[in-house]
Formats: structure tokens, sequence, C-alpha cells
């Protein structure tokens, strides 16, 4: 019996002894954003994977940080390597992502990771 | 797209090449039908752990034969850096294993789950490599099954 | 023992009370690969300890350092892994892959609490968790109650976790998404002043670096618990 042949130690052999995501440094292009940016996530369809919260489509967050380049978990999935971008660090007001979130207690964030193809600028 | 990995074409020709003997083993065969599986066991005692307690042991036990943990990447190693891959009838190689293993529960085990099939194709690949023999095992589990039971009815 | 005692016990949490033939194959395959020298005792107990002894202890005593040396505080806040190393953590090395597999990616993120701002800690998408450093997750932090709650009520969640905090604090909630992994910088509690590195690591437990608990003097994961007489002891 026959079984195809594919590469399941391409990764390993990339990332070993360097680390992942550190194996994808130097890779991406330019950053488009820059810490302290105001950004609006994009709905972009996804085909079975996604790491892009749904909560988070839709809303406007401010970058506090970029934190390394990667290909996109939608893409790495499905074991495309090729389009390594920038990942940013984004901070929503709790009362952006939510009804009805009491106005006391407007300070309250969320932070969380999105890559650059999901990010455009307001 | 991602091309093919030109080692794991070698590797699977030189372990396609051995014409490893794939006949059933008759020990394992009776493990296959008579064990009882983790699944099995931790419904019946309302146990919520996925893994049975010697899941880790086993994983140990495959890299200890690969030669430590650094092995199973032996094949991203420069060339000349690699253990030689067939030679040393002590080690077993984890992609080989895997190899191995793949082919061993489609041939045998596929009815039985994870991780128990991963235990019956190590068996089986030592037995087939001479590395131990049929017998032996037989002998040394129940003597593994004995000392377990030792303690039996003294507790009720 | 009468059955009116039995009520009165807590059922033991169950066991797989019987030997399969694959515990058996497992222990025969291990003993005679031992025997045949194959791999020794040590190698198979070097590979099983790291699985086991992984825990909070490296998490702790980094926040510990961080407290006593504001230099290495930047260095945590700046770059996690590389602070890591200072408390024996390689995050690339330090695991058996040597490269980080996909359930742990090797980047850590210190989040640094101050008087007005609280991390909590959460993968909303599955269960990320910096093990390397914290050791595996509690059961609680995988169930979708907490997963899902902590986002949106999270002044809500910390309350059932004992943790209220003033308004004047904001909450930030950490969603653990990708790459990065996070732990929790909490505030310096009052009433350390002058304390050594070791006795402010006892107070970093596990809960105050996933950010549902703030440490406090005293309140350590080892600490002896009370010992109270029993309401209704046992007759001889």
């Amino acid at each position: 019996m026959s079984k195809p042949h594919y590469d399941r130690e391409h990764h390993v052999k990339k990332a070993t002894g360097i680390g992942d995501p550190q194996c994808f440094k130097g890779e991406a292009p330019a950053a488009r954003f820059k810490v302290g940016d105001k950004v609006r996530i994009k709905d972009l369809p996804d085909l079975f994977y996604t790491r892009t919260q749904g909560y988070t489509r839709g809303a406007e967050g401010t970058i506090s940080r970029l934190v390394y380049e990667s290909p996109p978990a939608e893409d790495e999935s499905w074991d495309n390597t090729e389009n390594v971008e920038w990942f940013y660090s984004l901070v929503f007001d709790m009362q952006e992502l939510w009804p009805n979130y009491p106005e006391a207690y407007a300070g309250d964030t969320v932070e969380t990771e999105i890559p650059e193809h999901y990010l455009e600028a307001v | 797209m991602t091309d093919i990995n030109p080692d794991f074409i070698e590797l699977d020709k030189q372990m396609s090449d051995r014409e490893l003997d794939s006949s059933p083993i008759e020990l394992l065969e009776k493990i296959k039908q008579e064990g009882r599986v983790w699944d099995e066991l931790s419904e019946e005692y309302g146990v919520d752990n996925p893994d049975p307690p010697w899941r880790i042991s086993l994983e140990a036990t495959c890299d200890g034969l690969a030669g430590g943990y650094w092995a199973p990447f032996n094949i991203c190693l420069p060339e000349e850096e690699r253990q030689p891959v067939m030679a040393d009838d002590n080690k077993i190689d984890s992609n080989e294993r895997r190899w191995e293993e793949d082919k061993l529960v489609d041939q045998h085990y596929a009815d039985v789950p994870f991780p128990e099939r991963q235990l019956l194709a190590l068996a089986h690949t030592m037995i087939r490599r001479g590395m131990i023999s049929e017998d032996e095992l037989a002998k040394h589990m129940k003597a593994v099954d004995e000392r377990l039971h030792m303690a039996d009815g003294l507790d009720d | 023992m009468s059955s009116n005692d039995k009520e009165h016990l807590h059922p033991p949490a169950p066991v797989v009370d019987e030997v399969s033939d694959f515990e058996v194959l497992e222990i025969a395959v291990r003993e005679l690969a031992i025997e045949k020298g194959l791999f020794t005792q040590e190698d198979h107990n070097q590979w099983t300890d790291y699985m086991h002894t992984l825990g909070p202890a490296p998490a702790a005593r980094l926040v510990a350092k961080a407290w006593l040396d504001p230099e290495y505080k930047k260095v945590c806040v700046e770059d996690g892994v590389k602070a890591s190393l200072d408390v024996g953590i390689d995050w690339v090395n330090t695991m058996p892959t040597k490269f980080g597999t996909p359930s742990d990616y090797c980047n850590l993120r210190v989040m640094e609490d101050t008087p007005t701002l609280k991390h909590v800690v959460v993968c909303t998408l599955c269960s990320c968790y910096p093990r390397p450093i914290l050791g595996q997750s509690p059961e609680w932090y995988r169930t979708p109650n907490y997963r899902r709650r902590i986002v949106r009520w999270p002044r809500q969640v910390l309350a059932e976790f004992g943790l209220q905090l003033p308004e004047d604090v904001e909450i930030r909630v950490v969603d653990s998404n990708q790459k990065s992994r996070m732990i929790v910088l909490p505030v310096r509690p009052e009433g350390t002043e002058g304390w050594t590195e070791d006795q402010l690591a006892e107070i970093v437990t596990r809960d105050c670096l996933i950010g549902v608990a703030v440490p406090k003097p005293g309140v350590t994961a080892n600490g002896k618990r009370p010992v109270r007489p029993a309401v209704n002891p046992y007759k001889h």
C-alpha cells in the first residue's frame, strides 16, 4: 500500500534550536502600522480555521506593540508558510466590544494579537 | 506549494525495500483481542483522565529507543552530524518507528485506539527487528502481571 | 462501619481498579529494553521527570526578581523569553522538542500590573497557557465557562475568584490567541518591605501569575492549611 508523501518535518527543520515564531524573523515586509495607531479589524471570510476572534471583527483598537513576524494561523493551519507578516498586539475598550458594558468601568480593556492583513487604518 | 522532502522519499524507499515480515504476532493478537483499552476502562470506572497512566512512560521508552530525546530530530541535522539511519541495531529512529507504526496499524491494529496501538506497534517492531523475542516478552509479561497482583486479597 | 457512618464520608475520586494487559505490556517492553541496555533507567527518568515537574516556580521567581531589580523588570516587559533565561527557562531548548510545538510557541510576554491596571490572562479560542514557565494549566482555565465569561464580564468572574477590584483599577483581559503566551507581573504588595527573593517568590502563586488573584503576605501555595476538629468525630 502506498501513502501520499508530504514533508511532515519542514517546520521542525526550520525551527529547531531557534524557536517559533523566532524562525520567521526578518521574513515579513515592512510593517504598515506603528504603536499608537488606531485600526479596525476587517471581517474577512475564513475557510474552516481562524484565530481572529469573532468579537474583535469590526471593532476599533489601538496598537500597543509589534510582537513578532509569522505566517497567519489561517494559512499555517494549511501548512502554507509563504506569507509571513507582522503581528500586532491591540488594545480594545470593553465598551467598543460589548453592548451595555457599564459606564463605571469604561477603562476596562481587552488586549489580543492580530496579524496585519486583518487591519485597516481608521 | 510545499515540495515533498526528499529525505522522506528516501526513508520510505529504504523502509519498503527491507520487506519486513508483516505477519501477525500471536502474543500481540491475543492482547489486541483480550486487553481492555483505556477508553473502555475509564468509562467503566468513571475516570475522566483522557490518557492511560502509562502514556508518558511509553513516550519516554520510544525516545529512549531513539537514543535520547534529541534523536527524533536526527533528520534535521546536517548530513555529517546525523547518526546512521539503519546501522545501529540497538536503536529505533523515530521516523522509522512512525513509518512502521503507520504500516502495522493499517495491517493489524486499525481497530485499536491510541495510545494502545502505538504500544502494540512498538512491541511488534521490536520483535520483528530481533531486539526482543516473542517468548521472552510473554514470559516477562507474566512476571510483571504476577508482581502487580501480589497484593491482591491482602486488603479485603 | 455502619451505613450511617458511610453517608458522612466523601466518596474517594474514582480510579481504574484493574490492571490491563496493555499496562503490563508497557512495563514489560520498558523493562526488557532497559535490561538489554537499549537505554538506561536514567534516560527514561529524564524525560518523564521533565513532563511531571513543570510548575509555576520559575515564573514566581521571575516576578520576585523583577520586584527587587528595576533593570530586570524592564527586560521582563521588553523580552519575556530573554528574562526567562535568568530563572532557568530557555523557551526553545528547555522543551524536549527544541523548537516549540504548536501548543508551546516560544514567545512569552510579561504583562505588568500597576496600582490602577490589573491584567488577567485567558485563551478564549482554546486553552493556550505558558507551560514551560507555569506548568500544566488548572482545570478551570480550560473550561468554556471561564473562557467565555472572563472576556465579557471580567469583574463578575474575578469576584467569583474572591478578587474584587475597586472602580479606579482598570481591568485588562489578555486573550492569548496567537503565538504569545502571557504571565502577569502583579504589583508588589505592602507588608513585604525588606523581604528576600525567596520570601517574595513564595507568595507569587499560580493564580497570581494568571491574574485571578493578587499576592498577599502569608498566602502561599505551600502554606499550611488550618486543621479544625471534626464536628462529628469518629467514635471508637
